[in-house]
């Protein structure tokens, strides 16, 4: 049992990781605190015995800080657009052609 | 049957007809999709119009605009550019273009209006040109959208529905808006506004679900569309209203 929820709680922890990297915003929140919550079950379980109580500890700790990573990110980054030289000029061209195809309309 | 028809023409008709639409004037939204049960920002959409004069006519430049967030860029960059010419009073489109970068799919096509007839190119297929004839009345997206906002809403009863045609891809798409009354929604940076509420539809698989594509305008003289919900293939998406110039 102890073992599955570890297991478990690694398959998230590693998911949680991506999703941080990548721009998932607060969804990345959800398999974070899953992997979160299962590590301190298995602690939990733990209690008592000799098993090594390390890999869950671990587990904490890293879907603790990437918790603290997707909040952190989610007050203080900004959605924003970044200038686009490229996308500009092509707008820019693209209504002087556009002027172009007009006048021959009339 | 008979009266659905002429309701439908009627609107057809109420809808052709004169519309205000500023000028100058810059809509920007925030889209989100929606991932793993939750709404996630992905790009700016931007409806933006301006005047174009060529030696003759004075034009209403119609541009929508998307593009992703930077923290997207890396993993997905979208790059679309949709462009209507109008005429200012009667937004009847003279011409349209498509300039879009979505990932690694790119594509670019113009329509130049003469009559019934459209004069298309598209880099598909290697600039060559194609014409095709539409019904009177056929618009592109674009343009169809800013005819929308030009409807009267405040002489709508909930349930009326009117249509427009729709081209897309060479294509002509029937396309109806049922006006579904007033709702006050969270209109982005307007904050709590009372808005007019309308379902779109399209025989085409790009829109889906019955209600699942909404558009709620200001109920006030600008009739800004503060609210877009949409429902496609890949997913569900809505479109909040970030800033207005």
């Amino acid at each position: 049992m102890r073992k599955i929820i570890i297991i478990i709680a690694i398959v998230f922890a590693v998911i949680g990781i991506v999703f941080t990297i990548l721009p998932m915003g607060t969804l990345a929140l959800l398999p974070n605190l899953l992997a979160l919550v299962l590590a301190v079950f298995a602690i939990f379980l733990s209690k008592g015995s000799k098993q090594l109580k390390k890999l869950p500890l671990i587990i904490i700790i890293v879907s603790a800080l990437a918790t603290l990573t997707v909040v952190g990110k989610s007050l203080l980054v900004k959605d924003e657009v970044a200038p686009d030289k490229q996308f500009e000029q092509k707008k820019v061209q693209s209504e002087k052609e556009d002027v172009k195809d007009l006048e021959g309309l009339q | 049957m008979k009266k659905a028809l002429i309701t439908l023409a009627a609107w057809a008709i109420f809808i052709s007809g004169f519309a205000q639409i500023s000028q100058n004037e810059k809509l920007t939204y925030t889209g989100a999709y929606r991932m793993g049960g939750m709404m996630t920002t992905l790009a700016q959409v931007s409806l933006q119009t301006n005047p174009v004069k060529t030696s003759k006519k004075t034009y209403l430049h119609l541009c929508m605009e998307a593009q992703t967030f930077s923290k997207w860029d890396y993993f997905f960059k979208i790059r679309d550019l949709y462009e209507s010419y109008v005429d200012p009073t009667t937004l009847r489109p003279s011409l349209y273009k498509r300039n879009i970068l979505e990932g690694k799919y790119a594509k670019m096509e113009k329509y130049i209006y003469k009559g019934n007839t459209i004069n298309s190119t598209s880099d598909s297929k290697n600039g060559a040109t194609k014409n095709f004839n539409v019904h009177g009345g056929s618009m592109d997206v674009v343009a169809a959208m800013y005819k929308l906002r030009a409807v009267d809403f405040s002489k709508m009863r909930p349930g009326q529905v009117f249509a427009v045609t729709v081209i897309f891809d060479e294509k002509e798409y029937p396309a109806s808006a049922r006006f579904m009354g007033k709702e006050t929604v969270s209109a982005g940076c307007l904050g709590k506004r009372e808005c007019y509420k309308l379902s779109i539809a399209a025989r085409t698989n790009k829109l889906r679900g019955k209600d699942q594509n909404i558009i709620w305008f200001t109920a006030d003289s600008k009739k800004i569309p503060a609210l877009i919900k949409f429902s496609i293939p890949v997913g569900v998406g809505q479109l909040v209203l970030s800033s207005v110039h």
